[in-house]
């Protein structure tokens, strides 16, 4: 009788501890570093509080995430010179290509997610102070003489690239395609901009802080967060064509293998694809990809959008050679203003 | 406790400072270093001292036989006054003298009263004792080379170094430690060595001089010998001697 | 020569040799108040009002809430690293600019004067530039990157960097205090307490440090205000890892840009004060250290 016990009871003992110790060993404390771009530190503040509920209670693993923020070509050049970002989630596939060309991401990276790995969308619109008193409706407004435009540097900041290609599309829709009336209208408008700030965040602040400029060319979501912050003092106006602005993710799967993290990083992302997910981004003023969820905010408007792989521009690596390189199109129309 | 130059010499980049220089200190005499500026005796001191070194392979100095060539300066037990002085500013006049007891190694450190006594009887020699508290700054010439002097002593040094020790001074002044120091050899006997470009001063104080110039020793002997016989037309030049 | 063994002799010896009275001026008073007035002016509207400003914005929500930004953990964590950086850069340029001052004033070698242009270096190129070099230096293509990549050492994005970049804006800080002083206080001393029995060591600490104590604080304190404020260098180093690499500058610009503006003021006064203890620091070992060197080029006019 004792003998028996005392061997159940070593057993008993054997297996509480092994249980222990599974326990222990699979309760991990995992760190994933997202590198992102300027507008979007609201939508990760929440989302990250989400996604690392949601792993808890999946697989009992505590998942911190550590976030980045600035333009989008800069971070895109910090992972490149060795920042440890685990995901990179960034303003054009543009600046993804270019961490993919020294292979921390792969050269299919696009295809790895749906919607050519881009979660939730954007545009451009137009912000405009209370009461519109320049009357503005749409971009032929923002070439009139004595309109001060607002706008970052197409050169620094993946959100000011959206808004010169929406504005070069706008032309091309007026004018039929005539390529020098392009660059009329974007001389025009580049006449009216006061300052050229290198981020999207920064351009925000001149406009909404700094109370410089008539109308803000924006990205749709930093419009909504300004008419958050500041109830009652801007209104938004919807051009009659803009571009579909899309923000790309990607693992980064050199540093995040190294790390052996690239499951829970594939998973943060996939996450971003969830009900959950895309409820975050529409809360955030992101228009979700999944239409359901969509459904809900009313305040996103329907418009005409052209998308970068259209053939006016065929895609970034075109768009980027013709307009943004060095003494391209940007660089030749672009002449400072004298305001 | 003699000092022993043997074949010295120094060239500073392209100038031949000291051209093979040899002189016997003997022990316990005041011998003065004579010459023009330039012509190397200040040199020939901080070699002595131990504050600059001859050209490697080119010369020893021996302090009674043992070889010192290559000791730095604060191996060597020379007591050095400097013509300005070179009291510690920062520190007051207690302090000062009392500098080369507290950084013996701990093995050799007297007590701090036996560092008072000492401290206290050489001000007392140079008539300093009521000044203890002030600070070199607060003190005239004549006196800050005084309290240069004591503390030279305080390490009880084997040999005295002086370069132009009164240069700075006044005449009253430079007379009157001219005075002491000859009394002060007198009492002690301590081996001195001191430089001078002022002919007086040597022929004054020197049991024998020794004549500098461009790096040469142009004559040694005592002050009488050298008047009466003078070895070369410089030594006849320098000393204005009629014929 | 001997009769300029004291100071009012000095004085009086200057007197002769340049007759015009000193105190009386020739400009009419009224020049003399306008410029007195100008400067005023200026110093209050570019220095005294942005620091009221910056003091007033802070407060702006209330004590309640300026007390409140300061228990936020990414504020604190900022701060912790920005102090933690000064920690490391202001010792390590302590040592290195009292090392260099006394190896370029106490030996004469080929090359001294170049050696004290380099010195200067970090204060002639953009801050930015001060971030870049290390990148460049350590980043994943840079020179050594690869090698680090390897054995899986963070330098740039990390502490390491941050440390680096703000040590290389700061460096010439204490060695510029120190040259000048060193320079004009000359080595008889140290001379003297060699023949006396002293051990390089004891020369260092019991006379050449104390002689300078007051250049070398001058020095410290700028280098510190300067390693606490440091923005560009550092911004580019960063990685703007939130609670991790942002110091008190970069989480400044952070806060500002989540539209978080009396956040970000009340950090900024943070800074603020910090500069101002510096300026009255600074001061006041400044005046010091301007007596020490004249004390030293009187001394040396005397013995001429």
């Amino acid at each position: 009788m004792y003998p028996l016990l005392k061997k159940f009871s070593r057993l008993a003992f054997a297996s509480v501890l092994a249980a222990l110790s599974i326990s222990t060993v699979s309760a991990k404390e995992i760190t994933l570093l997202n590198v992102s771009y300027d507008p979007t530190r609201e939508l990760y503040g929440e989302y990250n509080k989400a996604f690392a509920k949601y792993w808890k209670a999946k697989t009992g693993d505590t998942v911190t995430i550590e976030q980045s923020h600035g333009g989008s070509g800069k971070q895109a050049r910090a992972v490149i010179d060795g920042l440890p970002a685990d995901v990179v989630t960034l303003a054009l596939a543009y600046d993804i290509d270019a961490i993919a060309v020294h292979e921390l991401v792969p050269k299919d990276w696009q295809q790895k997610l749906p919607d050519q790995s881009t979660p939730y969308t954007s545009t451009i619109v137009l912000l405009v102070r209370k009461g519109n008193p320049k009357g503005i409706k749409d971009w032929d407004d923002l070439v009139k003489p004595g309109v001060a435009v607002i706008t970052p540097n197409p050169k620094t900041s993946g959100g000011a690239r959206w808004n010169y290609l929406a504005a070069w599309a706008y032309a091309n829709k007026k004018f039929g395609g005539n390529e020098e009336k392009n660059k009329e209208f974007i001389k025009a408008l580049f006449k009216n901009v006061p300052v050229l700030d290198t981020g999207a965040r920064g351009a925000t602040t001149t406009f909404v802080q700094h109370g410089l400029g008539d109308v803000f060319i924006s990205w749709e979501n930093e419009a909504f967060l300004a008419q958050k912050e500041f109830p009652g003092k801007f209104e938004i106006v919807t051009p009659s064509l803009s571009i579909l602005a899309e923000p790309p993710v990607a693992v980064v799967e050199k540093n995040a293998s190294k790390k052996g993290v690239t499951d829970v990083a594939n998973e943060y992302l996939k996450y971003l694809y969830s009900a959950e997910g895309q409820d975050i981004a529409g809360k955030n003023f992101y228009r979700p990809r999944d239409q359901k969820v969509a459904a809900k905010y009313t305040n996103f408007k329907k418009l005409d959008l052209i998308t970068i792989n259209d053939p006016l521009f065929g895609g970034w690596q075109k768009a980027q050679k013709k307009h943004f390189a060095d003494k391209a199109l940007f660089d030749q129309l672009y002449v400072p203003s004298n305001n | 406790m003699g000092v022993q130059i043997r074949k010295i010499t120094k060239t500073f980049n392209k100038f031949v400072a000291l051209k093979n220089v040899n002189l016997d200190v003997q022990p316990g005499e005041l011998l003065a270093l004579l010459g023009p500026s330039g012509s190397g005796k200040t040199t020939l001191l901080r070699i002595v001292a131990g504050l600059e070194f001859a050209d490697p392979g080119h010369g020893q100095i021996l302090f009674h036989g043992e070889d010192v060539t290559y000791h730095s300066a604060y191996k060597r037990r020379a007591g050095f006054v400097f013509q300005h002085y070179a009291l510690f500013q920062h520190m007051n006049i207690f302090e000062n003298v009392a500098f080369g007891l507290r950084v013996r190694p701990r093995a050799l450190r007297p007590t701090e009263d036996e560092i008072r006594d000492r401290v206290f009887t050489l001000l007392k020699r140079v008539q300093l004792d009521h000044l203890a508290k002030r600070f070199p700054s607060q003190l005239s010439g004549g006196q800050r080379q005084r309290i240069a002097l004591a503390r030279a002593l305080a390490i009880e040094p084997r040999v005295l170094l002086l370069d132009e020790p009164f240069g700075a001074l006044d005449a009253k002044v430079r007379k009157e430690l001219r005075r002491w120091l000859r009394q002060f050899h007198e009492e002690t006997h301590l081996t001195t060595l001191f430089v001078t470009h002022d002919q007086d001063e040597a022929f004054e104080l020197a049991d024998r001089v020794a004549i500098l110039s461009e790096g040469n020793i142009q004559q040694i002997g005592c002050p009488k010998e050298i008047v009466q016989h003078p070895t070369n037309t410089f030594v006849h030049d320098f000393l204005g001697l009629d014929i | 020569m001997g009769a300029f063994t004291n100071s009012r002799a000095l004085a009086s010896a200057r007197h002769i040799a340049d007759p015009q009275p000193t105190n009386a001026r020739t400009e009419p008073v009224w020049i003399r108040a306008t410029l007195i007035a100008i400067t005023f002016a200026f110093l209050g509207v570019f220095i005294l009002w942005p620091l009221l400003t910056v003091f007033h914005e802070g407060f702006s929500k209330g004590f309640g809430f300026y007390v409140e930004t300061f228990k936020d953990p990414i504020t604190i964590k900022s701060i912790e690293l920005t102090l933690l950086t000064a920690a490391i850069a202001v010792p390590l340029n302590t040592v290195f600019g009292l090392a260099a001052a006394w190896a370029l004033t106490r030996f004469k070698f080929r090359g001294r004067q170049l050696l004290i242009a380099l010195i200067d270096l970090p204060l002639w190129v953009s801050p930015v530039i001060g971030g870049l070099i290390y990148i460049l230096l350590f980043g994943r293509h840079g020179t050594i990157g690869p090698w680090l990549m390897d054995h899986n050492i963070q330098i740039v994005f990390a502490l390491p960097g941050i440390v680096l970049a703000t040590t290389f804006v700061t460096f010439p800080f204490v060695a510029r205090s120190l040259i000048p002083l060193m320079e004009a206080q000359g080595h008889a001393e140290e001379e003297a307490a060699l023949t006396l029995g002293a051990n390089g060591w004891q020369v260092f600490f019991r006379i050449t440090l104390p002689k300078v104590k007051w250049g070398l604080l001058y020095g410290i304190i700028l280098c510190n205000a300067r390693a606490m404020g440091e923005f560009g260098a550092v911004s580019v180093v960063s990685g703007h890892i939130r609670g991790k690499t942002n110091t008190m500058p970069l989480h400044i610009e952070i806060l500002y840009n989540e539209y978080q503006f009396a956040a970000a003021f009340a950090v900024a006064s943070l800074l603020s004060l910090l500069a101002l203890i510096t300026l009255f620091l600074k001061t006041y070992s400044e005046s010091r250290t301007a007596q020490q060197l004249r004390e030293a080029q009187e001394l040396t006019i005397v013995s001429k």
